[in-house]
């Protein structure tokens, strides 16, 4: 099978399967919502401006509600025991990790276009005067955030109990992304770009080092 | 695995330096003029973060080695460095806040290379949590292999996200007297020969232990 083939029907078989079913992205978006709302609660709104420093906070519930989803990768697999299957199909075991990774793109994309919202509506966030740069900005970060996450999750599929690791694998490797995402946000929100290059590369460097560091390691980080 | 002579020396080398190192730290080098007494603990301070950094380095190296070869040994290796590396970093993370406390009258301020050592001690936790969950089958020992090597293509990163975002910075070079600059050297080297002794002795428990266990699967 052409490896790019592969690649898609990975990836389609998963965005079905969680659509129809619904239950990791369910929790994670009302997650996601829940979170914003306490997360209001904890902040005087009379002191804090959240327009002026609110984008971290935005980036912690993303943090949070996507490992809701992205803990999950492999855990159906390995349940069902169909990673076998997968594993003994003839195709590159990077095919598979590209798949979930783009499964776990596209939910964490949804899951932002839901923050957003939300961020505009319930807490008067200025996320829509320059929209666009907030997509690319966001969309970059999640290409790391969710190439990160593919891999570790590949590694917790593997160990009884593991999906609780998840996110005490992922949160300290993510430290830096959080950092960049956070400063890009709020630059992004203020409309002020002094500084932004260089979260920019950081980003960049940060996408291409998890991004075909586990084209290798998958390999060995999913054998049977 | 037998690197018994070895490790009698190491531990010999690490005794003796240690001693000499102790004895000048406390009644050979004169103390700092502003910080007095308190800037001692830099003669630790410092080494425990080279031996750290040098440790977690190694540990990729070994990870990356057991994923190629499959040999138990590296494994043993790798862990024995991440555990160890973990001791030293622990030691920055508790004296760098005694010795900022005398310094910048804090116990924790939010500087680039205490942060990033910071960053390092919860991948690394982490690292262990990964092992202790697990058991000591080779899976067990592939998975960590990874996280080892994620852990440390991070680093670099880490570094500079952290050095961007604070704003408090270490002195950039530090110009020290003679008396201070070869209590440093001796220092460094009884850490670095202490570390690499515990390392040493950690590996050979490790990997007797899988091999024992591995005699028990049979």
């Amino acid at each position: 099978m052409n490896y790019w083939r592969a690649v898609w029907m990975i990836f389609a078989k998963d965005f079905r399967e969680e659509v129809r079913r619904k239950e990791n992205l369910a929790a994670s978006f009302f997650f996601a919502f829940l979170a914003l709302v306490l997360f209001y609660f904890s902040v005087d709104p009379t002191r804090v401006d959240l327009g002026q420093s609110g984008a971290g906070l935005l980036w912690l519930v993303i943090l949070f509600a996507g490992n809701l989803f992205m803990g999950n990768t492999f855990r159906k697999e390995t349940e069902t025991g169909t990673l076998q299957a997968l594993l003994l199909a003839p195709v590159d075991r990077s095919a598979i990790y590209l798949g979930k990774f783009l499964v776990n793109l596209a939910f964490l994309l949804m899951l932002e276009a839901l923050i957003l919202v939300f961020a505009f509506i319930l807490l008067a966030m200025p996320v829509g005067e320059h929209l666009g740069w907030l997509a690319v900005v966001w969309f970059l970060v999640s290409i790391g955030y969710s190439a990160v996450g593919t891999l570790l999750s590949s590694l917790v599929a593997q160990i009884r109990g593991g999906h609780v690791l998840f996110p005490l694998l992922a949160f300290p490797v993510l430290i830096p992304l959080l950092i960049a995402a956070s400063s890009l946000t709020q630059d992004v929100m203020i409309g002020q770009s002094a500084g932004s290059v260089r979260w920019l590369q950081l980003v960049g460097l940060f996408d291409t080092i998890f991004l075909v560091a586990p084209l290798f390691l998958f390999e060995y980080a999913i054998e049977e | 695995m037998d690197f018994r002579k070895w490790r009698i020396l190491l531990w010999a080398i690490a005794a003796a330096l240690n001693a000499a190192g102790l004895y000048m730290v406390f009644f050979f080098v004169p103390a700092e003029m502003t910080m007095g007494e308190v800037q001692k603990i830099f003669y630790y301070h410092v080494p425990s973060a080279i031996s750290a950094y040098v440790l977690f380095a190694l540990a990729f190296a070994f990870s990356l080695l057991f994923l190629w070869k499959e040999e138990p040994l590296w494994d043993s290796l790798a862990h024995a460095c991440a555990e160890v590396g973990w001791v030293f970093i622990t030691v920055v993370l508790v004296t760098g806040p005694i010795w900022g406390r005398a310094a910048w009258g804090k116990w924790w301020v939010w500087e680039p290379r205490l942060t990033t050592a910071l960053v390092l001690w919860l991948m690394y936790t982490a690292y262990f949590l990964l092992r202790l969950f697990s058991g000591h089958d080779a899976r067990t020992a592939r998975v960590a292999a990874v996280m080892a090597i994620v852990a440390f293509f991070d680093v670099p990163i880490v570094h500079f996200a952290i050095k961007w975002w604070g704003s408090i910075v270490h002195p950039p070079k530090v110009s020290l007297e003679p008396a201070m600059r070869l209590t440093f050297l001796v220092t460094s080297a009884a850490v670095l020969s202490l570390a690499a002794a515990l390392t040493l002795t950690r590996a050979s428990l490790g990997f007797d232990e899988a091999r024992s266990l591995a005699e028990e699967a049979q």
